[in-house]
């Protein structure tokens, strides 16, 4: 068995279809063929990290239990995010691994091939129990722990950001300045607080500066990204914490204005198991160089607060595309059999803040994918024998014209009950409280015994989601665009043993429209349905049969009827991980079957 | 009885696949079988059916592949690198330790209900059933069978559409190279589908 498998995340087949028609995509429309191309069907929700873990479990949410980006602890409806799941332990809160079900990764090794997952979403942290070689994506935190923000350093005392960590430079004369980078919390005496390391910035023109940081010295230029470098914090006498990092020197005229990437996992030194084995990242490291480890790292939060340009972060999207190259080439060079496996997600990143507005740079993407499509298939046929290839997506694109903040209609239509003025989670008077919504596609509803105020018994719960069903497939905006194109039910979208813990209904958003951000961590600004004027202004986490994936093969695909997220591991490892959607046609329904036989034997073939 | 008998007739797996060619009866099998036949391939027949007016080329059936759903399978077991007709009907029921390279006959359900029922009256069979509900039926039927047939690991399927192989048999005489990775006389292969035997149009 060879088995390759490149990933672009929100690789959208309406786009692919009208570039490849002009003659755009070349290498992929070679793959494609006659047969070896098909849109593919993607799991509700279509978020990303829902959708990976799907195609590497051929399972959805119900089986492998990751619903939705933010789950919700049912007692205390406190959300948190799915895929970053702790556990406290003798030896503190540790992280845990998101989900337990088998993956295709899992069960090749446990056929004997050697497998070899990079950034794919939700396999943080390793599983050492598992022989697979990996480089976790989605998902994976920064060195505090988190989902990870940048510092912006600036001698602007008025500065202030949403979500960014801003860090005063202070002058030491012309040109010099100091400031400080926070890192992961730590002790003194009671006081627990963010571990501090300073930095050194000397601006030496409009145009250059040299940034000093513990032993690294670093020239800089306006507007162009650093390397990676280390960062090393003291938390104690014998402990220090190794994070990895980059600066853009982004002003230097009348104030200064320095960013730092969000401080990231060092592979070599994590406390944490970022990858495995530690080998395979030493190795990899070593001989490809060095690699952002966020999961998500594309700092689109920088974007959006303004501390770096839309090319900067443009070029941030490129250098890591380039990295990420650098290591699946190194590893594509010594694969013998098993599978690989690759995610490229920075076409995500682009089409979230360019989709809308510059449409033709987010296209420009798809050609860059074609084209490494293309050197990646001249790579793979130099290493000789038989192979299959996958090129695949999670799921498509849509614009994001409006945000719906859907416990604010949850609330007006007397589902939901806010106290105190409130309007958030927080604040809710459960005893009259029906339903609320948390996460981008999904409400639950509040139900006695499972709830920690629940408030509808059992008998109330069908009729209670058929109203919510039916009312809100009626969600208008206001010049009568529909707003939802799809609600299911749980037992509609899932099956498996998890399905107990999922939403009771999965939201399906038209194109156009998308749960607002507020909505997803259970709050409910006014209106209902807001204008979107944000930079993130296209998204995927709609109705899934409106944002499908698409699937390239070097084997048939034309072939398998309605393939898909189901049948990856199959197309991978000529095996199903899950076996629950292939009765045989005879135990599918026996309506019509005695006259098909009739049939058959008046015709003499039975 | 004859299931254990046969059963016990099954031998070691062998290496080479068996080439199965299905569909719903009147899509086109015989004429695909004629087609390998024609191309090199050595059938699975025991010739009990004859040629008659509705396949004058002859059915190239064995009959022990209607006693499939039954376990008779043991015949099988000598069918590898050879070709053998089995109605989409009864593909589930083909031993799972073999390999198979299915042609699967796809042709439009007005036009086999059309054939169908010539067939019936020429046998004195008197269908009750009405158009509606068999098209309704077998387009179920074949949804379910072809979801299925195209996830078997043990299974790789290749769609055709009858009008096509009538229409362009020389394509389709090459993509049965390409999809069997074996050299076949494609020469004779075209041959086969003429027009004179795309018959019964409803």
């Amino acid at each position: 068995m060879r088995s390759v498998l490149i990933g672009f995340d929100s690789f959208d087949p309406n786009i692919y279809e009208t570039l490849a028609a002009q003659g755009k995509m070349p290498n992929l429309s070679t793959l494609a063929g006659e047969t070896g191309y098909s849109r593919l069907k993607v799991s509700a929700p279509p978020q990303t990290e829902v959708s990976w873990t799907s195609i590497a479990t051929g399972a959805d949410p119900g089986t492998h239990g990751i619903f939705d980006f933010v789950h919700r602890d049912p007692s205390s409806y406190l959300p948190y995010v799915s895929i970053l799941p702790t556990k406290v332990s003798a030896v503190g809160e540790q992280f845990v691994p998101p989900y337990t079900a088998k993956t295709m990764f899992s069960e090749a090794a446990d056929m004997g091939f050697p497998a070899t997952a990079l950034w794919w979403p939700a396999l943080f942290p390793a599983r050492l129990e598992v022989p697979i070689s990996t480089i976790p994506g989605l998902g994976t935190p920064d060195v505090r722990g988190q989902l990870g923000v940048g510092t912006f350093a600036t001698t602007d005392p008025q500065e202030k950001k949403d979500k960014t960590r801003v860090s005063l430079l202070t002058k030491l004369g012309e040109g010099k300045y100091s400031g400080f980078l926070e890192g992961p919390m730590t002790k003194t005496g009671k006081e627990i607080h963010p571990a501090r390391l300073e930095f050194a910035l000397d601006v030496l023109d409009d145009g250059q500066a040299v940034l000093r940081i513990g032993s690294t010295e670093l020239p800089l230029k306006l507007g162009s990204w650093s390397s990676i470098f280390e960062v090393k914090f003291k938390l104690g006498l014998f402990f220090n914490v190794t994070a990895i990092t980059q600066a853009i020197l982004t002003q230097t005229r009348g104030k200064i204005g320095l960013y730092f990437l969000p401080l990231q996992i060092h592979p070599l030194h994590s406390t944490w198991h970022y990858g495995a084995p530690k080998s395979f990242l030493k190795e990899t490291w070593n001989q490809a160089g060095p690699f952002l480890t966020l999961g998500w790292p594309q700092d689109t939060t920088a974007l959006e607060e303004g501390c770096i340009t839309d090319e900067q972060f443009i070029a941030l999207c490129e250098n890591i595309f380039e990295s990420r190259k650098r290591v699946f080439y190194h590893q594509l060079s010594k694969f013998k059999e098993g599978v690989l496996a690759g995610i490229f997600d920075s076409l995500d990143r682009v089409q979230h803040m360019f989709l809308r507005g510059r449409e033709d740079l987010a296209h420009g993407w798809y050609l860059k994918l074609d084209q490494f499509v293309g050197e990646a298939r001249d790579k793979i046929e130099t290493l000789g024998g038989k192979h299959r290839l996958l090129v695949m997506s999670d799921h498509g694109f849509s614009l994001y014209k409006h945000k719906v903040h859907l416990n604010r209609w949850l609330s007006e239509n007397g589902y939901l009950k806010f106290k105190d003025g409130g309007s958030d989670i927080s604040k809710v008077d459960w005893s009259q409280t029906s339903a609320y919504a948390l996460g981008l596609n999904s409400i639950y509803l509040n139900v006695k015994g499972r709830e920690g105020q629940g408030s509808l018994n059992p008998d109330q719960i069908e009729p209670m989601l058929a109203e919510l069903k039916s009312k809100l497939m009626q969600l208008h905006s206001q010049d009568g665009e529909q707003a939802v194109s799809n609600v299911l039910m749980k037992h509609e979208a899932f099956s498996g043993t998890y399905v107990r813990l999922g939403p009771d209904l999965v939201v399906g958003y038209a194109p156009n429209f998308r749960a607002s951000a507020e909505t997803g961590l259970g709050k409910a600004p006014e209106p209902i349905i807001e204008a979107n004027h944000d930079h993130w202004g296209a998204d995927h986490c709609i109705d899934a049969d409106a944002v499908p994936g698409v699937l390239f093969a070097n084997r048939d695909v034309a072939n398998i009827p309605e393939v898909s997220f189901r049948d990856i591991p199959f197309l991978m490892i000529n095996k199903h991980l899950d076996q629950s959607h292939l009765k045989p046609p005879s135990e599918q329904g026996r309506q019509g079957q005695g006259n098909i036989e009739e049939r058959l034997k008046g015709l003499g073939y039975l | 009885m004859l299931k254990k008998f046969f059963l016990k007739e099954k031998k070691d797996k062998p290496k080479q696949k068996i080439i199965v060619v299905s569909g719903l009866p009147r899509s086109g099998t015989s004429m695909m079988m004629k087609m390998l036949s024609e191309g090199g391939v050595s059938i699975v027949t025991d010739s009990e059916r004859e040629a008659d007016e509705d396949n004058p080329n002859g059915y190239f059936e064995i009959e022990l592949s209607k006693k499939l759903r039954e376990g008779v399978v043991g015949w099988i077991y000598d069918a590898p690198g050879k070709a053998v007709k089995v109605i989409s009907y009864l593909l589930e029921f083909l031993p799972a330790d073999l390999t198979y390279d299915i042609i699967f006959m796809d042709r439009e359900i007005p036009e086999i209900l059309a054939s169908q029922k010539k067939m019936l009256e020429r046998r004195n069979e008197v269908s009750t059933i009405s158009d509606e509900e068999m098209t309704q039926q077998f387009q179920s039927h074949l949804k379910a069978v072809k979801y299925w047939v195209a996830r078997q690991p043990n299974m790789r399927v290749l769609f055709v559409k009858y009008d096509q192989v009538v229409s362009d048999p020389a394509k389709l005489a090459a993509s049965l190279v390409d999809f069997l990775e074996k050299p076949l006389n494609t020469e004779a292969m075209k041959a086969v589908p003429s027009q004179s035997l795309y018959r019964n149009r409803a």
